[in-house]
């Protein structure tokens, strides 16, 4: 009986060892020696490899964008081969936690499509190789250093590359709309005259938690306050006015505000059968590409407020455990390449923003972005720049996530 | 006495290809929940006391409003399965041989997905779905929108229909393999001394079935009150479902918070093994007075 008993507690115990977590807390890398190389050298070193690019898949354009363009480009010009993952941010965060609590010393991943909480929650378990991107000569060249200090308030300290840059816009068709509000005031008046019109993805959806904070932001006096890092006074006085705002347009949403959209996936589905007026997006060209695909008709047309419109950078990053280093660093200085932000900036391909510095391009150069045409439904740099403001600091964006769900969903 | 402790020893050892990855992976997994709900092994260096999540949780009052909505959902659509299928699988039982084999019909849903089966009550009973605009096209409502609000109506009924259409063709699977073994003369002699169709069903074929019933309702209650799909799809925003829950917590917020994860799957895992246990304690103890009666 003992002896039967001992088995079973040894069965019962054995996996809990080989399940524990072999390594130590999180401690970032430093010193790599890939680091100390000339990137001619790591340029010579990557030749012949394959890199695995694990990135967001929801997007069928962009995901064409990097099979054709990117790949191809790759192995022409450097003798890479590109793999794209599909995944979404929090899944491979995951899956790289789960690789360093288990002691993997080589991983699958070789570069990250990542910025915001998904970075901080990387850096802060200590999940990102590098610094790296100050060793990418394009970066160097091409890329305002300002531009690139935080990454939704957290310190990127070169373990990010910048890619491309976005502005929250709002959508409506012409052909169904005639007038659409220009602050964030008249949008609640708006709201409130075209009950079941309007509605939001529920935080914490990527869209929806950032048209949270558009309204954060202008009720309660402009970003400026909050740029100086997580205050808890300041957000305990301020976060009411949020609250009231929202409660008072709830009423007036789509169902009567019982339900949100999970995803932006999902209210653009309401926006393209007609049962809300309003879309929205964290993506300037995403009406433009969502009337190519035949999606939205070519009446849609797109729209910021006056109080401001969010932008933020979004970036590669590089896993502690990249097999392939050096390739990830060459592919992520070929997307920061003026030949590949153009690309991506057309709008057949997807559209996005370079987070290029236009001006520090020679004049040929910029004039090949400058005569890129956009679309009729997608704003200019030169319309979005004026409202353009920063994106939080994501302490404040946590507990506005968390609060939206006690002082709004649950009231 | 040793030669019990060998056999038992063997049999360990024979039976350890499929133990092994089961204790591994289950078991393994399991640990690793509850560890991290107490802020063990979290991905970051856990702040606080080892039970803060646990407590964070309960002070919370949404956090009983979803566990009593996916409580209830999991309830209504278990329970539901379980009639209809009895009731279909007995009426199946009860037709002719080639009628019988026609209704096979009824185990498409069961090899279909759980997410497809969502997909199918979202076309139906959305208010600019099929049946919405098949009731419009009759003239029964003036406007699509006149159609009853059945996805949003905060009942979760969307997941219900759901969870039932899946649940009620596993039922019957379970019903019918008790029922082919079931001697018809029982039933024949009953009705030859007078009985009514709704008493032979109740007290004879009943008890019969009993085990597969229990069974097949406690499968589809606890699963339904633990999936994500199928709620991914139909899941209104209030109140939440649990498994919704968990998941934005872990996938979409700060990994600060993982305990706070973990520790609502350790309680639902909880939860589970405890309803397992007083399930089948109660229906002991029913099933015993039954029998001194």
């Amino acid at each position: 009986m003992i002896k039967k008993l001992t088995c079973l507690i040894f069965l019962l115990i054995l996996p809990c060892l080989i399940t524990l977590p072999s390594s130590a807390p999180a401690q970032s890398i430093s010193n790599e020696p890939l680091l100390t190389l000339s990137f001619e050298q790591i340029q010579k070193q990557a030749r012949g490899t394959l890199v695995r690019w694990y990135m967001y898949g929801g997007w069928a354009h962009v995901n064409a964008w990097v099979d054709t363009y990117v790949a191809s480009e790759m192995k022409r010009r450097y003798d890479i081969d590109l793999k794209r993952v599909p995944m979404d941010a929090g899944v491979f965060i995951n899956k790289l936690l789960t690789e360093k609590a288990a002691g993997k010393k080589k991983g699958t991943i070789d570069l990250l499509w990542i910025n915001g909480e998904n970075f901080k929650n990387a850096r802060e378990a200590g999940l990102l190789f590098g610094p790296f991107s100050g060793r990418l000569p394009r970066v160097r060249q091409n890329v305002d250093p300002d531009s690139i200090t935080y990454d939704f308030g957290y310190p990127v300290d070169g373990y990010e590359a910048p890619y491309g840059k976005a502005q929250f816009v709002f959508e409506y068709d012409t052909a169904r709309t005639d007038t659409v509000p220009t602050t964030i005031d008249e949008l609640k008046q708006w709201i409130k005259n075209n009950p079941g019109r309007f509605t939001y993805p529920q935080p914490p959806d990527f869209t929806g938690s950032a048209f949270v904070r558009h309204v954060f932001y202008a009720v309660t006096g402009g970003h400026e306050q909050y740029m100086a890092g997580w205050d808890p006074d300041l957000y305990k006085t301020n976060a009411p006015l949020l609250w009231d705002w929202l409660n008072e347009i709830t009423p007036f949403l789509w169902q009567k505000g019982q339900t949100y959209p999970r995803d932006s996936a999902f209210l653009d589905t309401l926006f393209a059968r007609g049962e809300v007026a309003l879309g929205m997006s964290y993506h300037p060209p995403h009406a433009q590409n969502m009337i190519i695909q035949g999606s939205y008709p070519g009446t849609v047309k797109t729209f910021v407020l006056d109080d401001g419109s969010i932008f933020n950078t979004h970036f590669t990053a590089i896993p502690f455990n990249a097999p392939n280093q050096a390739g990830a660093m060459v592919l992520a200085d070929f997307l920061i390449s003026v030949d590949a932000q153009l690309s991506k900036f057309r709008p057949e391909n997807w559209g996005d923003f370079p987070a290029l510095d236009l001006d520090r391009l020679d004049p040929a150069d910029r004039g090949r972005f400058n005569t890129i045409d956009l679309g009729p439904a997608t704003l200019t740099p030169e319309q979005l720049a004026p409202v353009a403001v920063p994106e939080i600091p994501a302490p404040y964006l946590e507990a506005l996530e968390q609060d939206w769900k006690t002082h709004v969903l649950d009231k | 006495m040793s030669w019990i402790n060998k056999g038992t020893t063997g049999l360990i050892l024979k039976l350890s290809p499929l133990m092994l990855p089961y204790l591994v992976l289950f078991c393994g997994g399991v640990f690793l929940t509850v560890c991290q709900s107490a802020g063990i092994f979290t991905p970051l260096p856990h702040a606080g006391r080892a039970l803060d999540a646990y407590g964070l949780i309960l002070s919370d009052p949404s956090f009983f409003a979803s566990f009593g909505f996916s409580l209830g959902v999991a309830l209504i659509s278990a329970a539901g399965s379980v009639i209809a299928g009895t009731f279909l699988a007995y009426r199946v039982w009860q037709l002719p041989a080639k009628l019988a084999n026609a209704a096979l019909v009824y185990k498409i849903p069961l090899i279909l997905p759980h997410i497809s089966v969502a997909f199918v009550v979202l076309i139906f009973w959305s208010q600019s779905g099929i049946l919405a605009s098949l009731a419009h096209q009759l003239g029964l409502i003036q406007a699509m929108h006149q159609f009853p609000n059945v996805l949003y109506s905060g009942w979760g009924l969307g997941m219900i229909l759901a969870y039932t259409l899946k649940g009620t063709p596993f039922a019957m699977l379970l019903v019918m393999a008790l029922l082919v073994r079931f001697d018809v003369r029982q039933i024949q002699t009953a009705a030859m001394l007078g009985a009514s169709g709704l008493r032979i069903f109740f007290t004879i074929v009943m008890p019969r079935l009993a085990p597969a019933l229990h069974s097949s309702f406690i499968i589809l209650f606890l699963y339904s009150f633990g999936a994500f799909d199928i709620p991914f799809v139909l899941s209104e925003s209030r109140p939440g479902m649990l498994s919704i829950h968990v998941y934005n917590l872990y996938f979409k917020h700060d990994l600060a918070r993982r305990p706070e994860a973990m520790a609502i799957l350790t309680i639902m895992f909880c939860f589970a093994v405890i309803f397992i246990i007083a399930y089948t304690k109660i229906v002991t103890r029913l099933e015993n007075t039954v029998r001194k009666l």
